[in-house]
């Protein structure tokens, strides 16, 4: 059973708000129709590889549902002319709606937050490293541009 | 030719969770689901624990069925059978393939048949679809030799005492490597000096004995030590305690796993960046993560 003095309370609150507040009883607020509550605001899912102290300024590239090739050759997707990066060292896919890197056989390994891993599902603010270069990986939703 | 990664074990984490699945935002890097692991060797899959996590692994194999037309061949073992390592199987698709054959293995020291408790779970009045809807070819069967062969992976195995009815610890060779799956297990009871009595001593020796020198140890290590003391019996271990016998066994990677509930992302990641310093300086040579959903490993 509800005691008794916990009753009183929320009455006394409610007496109280009325008595002093009299735009609670005299509102000039206009009513709007309930289809103004459907109208959506157009929102995406933005990822991005922010390569970390590679060049002068940190490169972001931002990612699609196309798979991108790290590695060391001008043909990938993203080129890390390093030594220490294999040719195609790994690579970032899009499935399920979520994003994984995953090695492909490199010499030197990838690594995440200093995992060594063959395949990780990728979070926001998640650290790659590839033969010594770093790079975040970020995740936010933002509007979509019309 | 084979690529390099795949001719190595694969250790995948599919749930890492304790106790109860977590969705949400806050656990989202390490994960929500429950407790479920492969290690997959060439052709032979092995699958610890049918947690929730299962049921994307489930998917993930329906994916590969599909494209490469072959049966499945899958080996299940269960640590215990305590909800949380058992709730997926109902939702592992899989099993409603009649192209899928699916042995289960578990303890013999249970007091019901492993049978009998993984069809009560889908007894219609906790689950629509009874276990008799399974299509595929499934044998369940409680360990009792002491050593299982799958063709190149050897995989032993011991009773954990130190769990509310029980658990098992398995041990895979593969190839000279060694994965260690060992978690629902209160070591701080069995390490306790305070309770230093000869079962204690050979309990203690056991452990150190099966895991020692591990390529992976995938552990128990539910709660801090603050957080221990107020669960004393409850099962699990803390994750200091962990750290430190690991160290003792020579383990290679320990994977932190079993994560309490209330640990969200940030409290973990709080934790290692406290906590680093001594892992990265006690022992050099051991390295230390918490176990994350979505991730493989070649060990």
């Amino acid at each position: 059973m509800m005691k008794k003095t916990e009753k009183t309370v929320h009455t006394d609150q409610i007496d109280n708000k009325s008595k002093y507040d009299e735009g609670f009883l005299h509102s000039t607020t206009t009513e709007i129709s309930r289809e103004t509550f459907v109208g959506q605001i157009p929102i995406k899912q933005r990822a991005c590889l922010e390569i970390i102290g590679f060049d002068e300024e940190n490169k972001v590239i931002e990612l699609g549902e196309e798979e991108v090739i790290i590695g060391r050759i001008p043909e990938c997707g993203i080129c890390l002319a390093v030594d220490n990066v294999s040719r195609q060292h790994a690579r970032v896919i899009f499935r399920n709606e979520e994003y994984f890197v995953e090695d492909l056989d490199s010499t030197n390994g990838t690594y995440v937050n200093g995992i060594k891993i063959v395949k990780c599902v990728l979070r926001n603010s998640d650290q790659i490293n590839i033969g010594g270069v770093k790079i975040l990986f970020t995740e936010e939703k933002t509007l979509q541009k019309t | 030719m084979m690529p390099a990664n795949e001719a190595k074990p694969l250790v995948t984490f599919w749930g890492t969770r304790g106790s109860v699945p977590t969705p949400g935002r806050i656990t989202e890097k390490y994960g929500g689901n429950t407790p479920c692991v492969t290690v997959r060797y060439q052709d032979i899959h092995t699958i610890f624990d049918a947690g929730t996590g299962i049921r994307n692994l489930g998917i993930d194999l329906i994916e590969e069925y599909n494209k490469a037309g072959k049966d499945l061949s899958l080996h299940l073992f269960f640590s215990h059978t305590h909800w949380d390592h058992i709730q997926g199987l109902p939702f592992f698709q899989p099993a409603y393939i009649k192209d899928t054959n699916l042995t289960i293995y578990g303890s013999p020291h249970k007091e019901h048949f492993l049978a009998s408790i993984l069809k009560g779970q889908m007894d219609f009045e906790y689950f629509p679809v009874g276990m008799s809807e399974f299509s595929a070819d499934i044998t369940i069967q409680e360990i009792s030799e002491e050593v299982i062969h799958l063709g190149e992976v050897v995989i032993d195995w011991q009773e954990q005492v130190c769990h509310p009815g029980g658990s098992v610890r398995y041990r895979l060779g593969i190839g000279g490597k060694k994965i260690v799956y060992a978690t629902d297990v209160e070591l701080n009871h069995i390490f306790n000096p305070r309770v230093d009595t000869k079962k204690n001593r050979v309990l203690a020796q056991d452990y150190l004995d099966f895991v020692y020198n591990a390529d992976l140890l995938i552990a128990d290590g539910q709660y801090t030590e603050e957080e221990y003391q107020s669960k004393v019996g409850w099962g699990h271990s803390s994750i200091q305690l962990l750290f430190d016998i690991s160290c003792q066994a020579h383990v290679k990677q320990l994977a932190i796993f079993h994560h309490d509930p209330q640990h969200s992302d940030k409290f973990l990641d709080e934790l290692w960046m406290k906590s680093r310093s001594k892992f990265r300086s006690d022992y050099k040579k051991m390295d230390v993560f918490w176990a994350r959903e979505g991730l493989t490993l070649a060990i």
